[in-house]
């Protein structure tokens, strides 16, 4: 039998393995999107790394980090850069001069203490707001972001504080540094939460843009290799050093971190406060929970 | 909204009857030299400021849920021998990051910085594939491995024809 023959059947046979094996869509009004498959369960709690790059016992515990991960340039990934967490270089990063220009402005738009109010602060508190957003809120009919909270409640105040602008994440920053330490803690169980979280995890896996990657295909499927010069991380436990400084970003929310992994595997960005960023970053955050809020973080 | 000819406004694209419209929460600007557009955070500012990004992007479906379009389907590239390709402009896309890339994934001959992802291509010459089967896997390995991470260089008109041939020339005469 020739080669070329053989190489025809397999090509035909790819094509109806294809045909046979592509997942439905939920919804079949819905465009036919390729997803990166297996399309993982997912635990919503940092513990379920375990079961994806298994990194979770060296970076779980800050105080206890492995000095000498963290200065091989081969091996530092598996830290999940939680070495630049604070109190890392507590002299002074960028991550400073924004938590107190954060202070300032949240001070000046809370002295009535309706911004406070408007975000959802029991009696003023801010200990513990940011463990527990992203939130369905009921005023506004959907799931939104500290961020997205931030920039509604500012402009209730006659304030333009654009999600993804440094001033909204400077005040994010702050509201954060108020949780220090304490677990990120939200509830993806029931109602729009669970709706939200199970989109994100859909849309992290779903194919997209020139090259045709999911997010997955990089933070899944290739943890720990090597692209572009950078070792890519675990999913898991990411969020908690939210808005993080980065010398060419000056400050980078969630959102914008997202573009930037959207342009860097050729994807059409969205705007900050996107539907389908929220819902990724619900995901993402419960792929957080029970890890410590610890900002301000820098990151290269 | 109008539908604009991005084939012709993209330098090397083949034929792209997928696009359509871009999303409305699409980081986007019409008028922008390539429209998509990239975020520029201005140090104590309560506005975010926007650039134009290096590249188009806005022909290729994005994440948003308002996005209508579909994946390219995966495509057969009827291939037609002879091969008539040039192993130095292959070799010269596969380290270009803004062409192929190949580099990215694949570990190549006389590189200091191999990307780890993809198979090593090296010894390909003694594999005895044929041109059209290594044309085909550059073209579109979709066909081959449907859940593959390698980008679909030729449905998604990210190489022409003549590069595509130039690469496969390329990959045939490694060692
Ligand atoms: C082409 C590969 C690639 C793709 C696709 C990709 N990323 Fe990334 N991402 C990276 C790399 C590399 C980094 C930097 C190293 C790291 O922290 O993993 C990164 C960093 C991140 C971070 C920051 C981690 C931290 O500790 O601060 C988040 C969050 C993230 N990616 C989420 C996503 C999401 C969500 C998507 C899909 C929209 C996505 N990424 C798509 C490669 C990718
Ligand atoms: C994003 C990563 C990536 C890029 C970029 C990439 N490849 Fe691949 N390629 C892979 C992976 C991974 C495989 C094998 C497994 C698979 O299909 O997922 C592969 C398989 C192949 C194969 C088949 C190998 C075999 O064993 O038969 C060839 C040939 C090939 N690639 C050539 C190229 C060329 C030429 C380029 C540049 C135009 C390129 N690749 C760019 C990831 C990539």
């Amino acid at each position: 039998m020739s080669k070329a023959w053989t190489e025809h059947a397999t090509l035909a046979l790819g094509l109806m393995l294809l045909l046979s094996a592509q997942p439905g869509a939920a919804d079949p009004a819905e465009p036919r999107r390729e997803l990166d498959l297996p399309l993982e369960r997912y635990e919503p709690h940092v513990r379920g790394d375990l079961r994806l790059s298994g990194t979770y016992p060296l970076w779980r515990d800050r105080s206890r980090l492995d000095w000498r991960l963290a200065g091989s340039p081969e091996e530092h990934w598996k830290l999940n850069w939680k070495f630049m967490d604070p109190p890392y270089n507590s002299a002074v990063h960028g991550g400073h001069f924004a938590l107190d220009r954060g202070e300032a402005l949240y001070r000046q738009l809370d002295r009535s203490g309706r911004f406070a109010a408007c975000l959802g602060a029991p009696r003023g508190r801010l200990k513990g707001l940011r463990t527990r957003y992203p939130r369905y809120r009921a005023d506004l009919g959907r799931v939104v972001g500290l961020e997205e909270a931030i920039e509604h409640c500012a402009a209730a105040q006659g304030q333009v504080l654009e999600n993804g602008s440094y001033d909204n994440s400077a005040v994010s920053l702050y509201i954060a540094s108020l949780s220090q330490g304490l677990p990120i803690a939200i509830d993806v169980s029931r109602g729009p939460m669970r709706a939200a979280f199970e989109r994100g995890r859909r849309l992290f896996h779903t194919r997209a843009g020139r090259l045709n990657f999911a997010c997955s295909s990089c933070h899944v499927r290739n943890v720990g290799q090597m692209l572009r010069g950078s070792h890519i991380t675990t999913p898991y436990g990411d969020v908690a050093h939210y808005p993080v400084y980065r010398t060419q970003y000056m400050l980078q929310s969630l959102h914008l971190r997202l573009i930037e992994c959207n342009l860097d595997a050729g994807v059409q960005p969205l705007r900050p406060g996107s539907r389908a960023y929220t819902d990724l970053e619900v995901f993402l955050t419960a792929l957080s929970n029970g890890y410590p809020v610890s900002v301000p973080a820098e990151r290269h | 909204m109008h539908l604009p000819l991005y084939g012709l406004l993209f330098a090397g694209l083949a034929l792209c009857a997928w696009a359509g419209d871009w999303p409305a929460d699409a980081a986007v600007d019409a008028h922008a030299p390539t429209r998509t557009l990239t975020p520029k955070v201005v140090v104590n500012s309560g506005r975010l400021a926007w650039e134009p990004y290096k590249r188009d992007l806005t022909p290729w479906p994005s994440l948003s849920h308002l996005d209508r379009r579909p994946t390219p389907p995966p495509q057969a590239a009827g291939f037609t021998p002879p091969l008539r390709g040039d192993v130095a402009r292959g070799r010269a896309i596969a380290l270009d990051p803004a062409r192929g890339n190949c580099i990215a994934c694949h570990v190549l001959p006389g590189e200091d910085w191999p990307g780890s992802l993809g198979h090593l291509l090296l010894g390909y010459r003694k594999r005895g594939h044929s041109d059209a089967y290594v044309y085909q896997q550059i073209y579109d390995r979709r066909l081959i491995n449907p859940n593959t991470v390698m980008p679909p260089f030729g449905t998604f008109g990210l190489l022409t024809e003549q590069d595509i041939r130039d690469l496969t020339a390329y990959v045939q005469s490694l060692d």
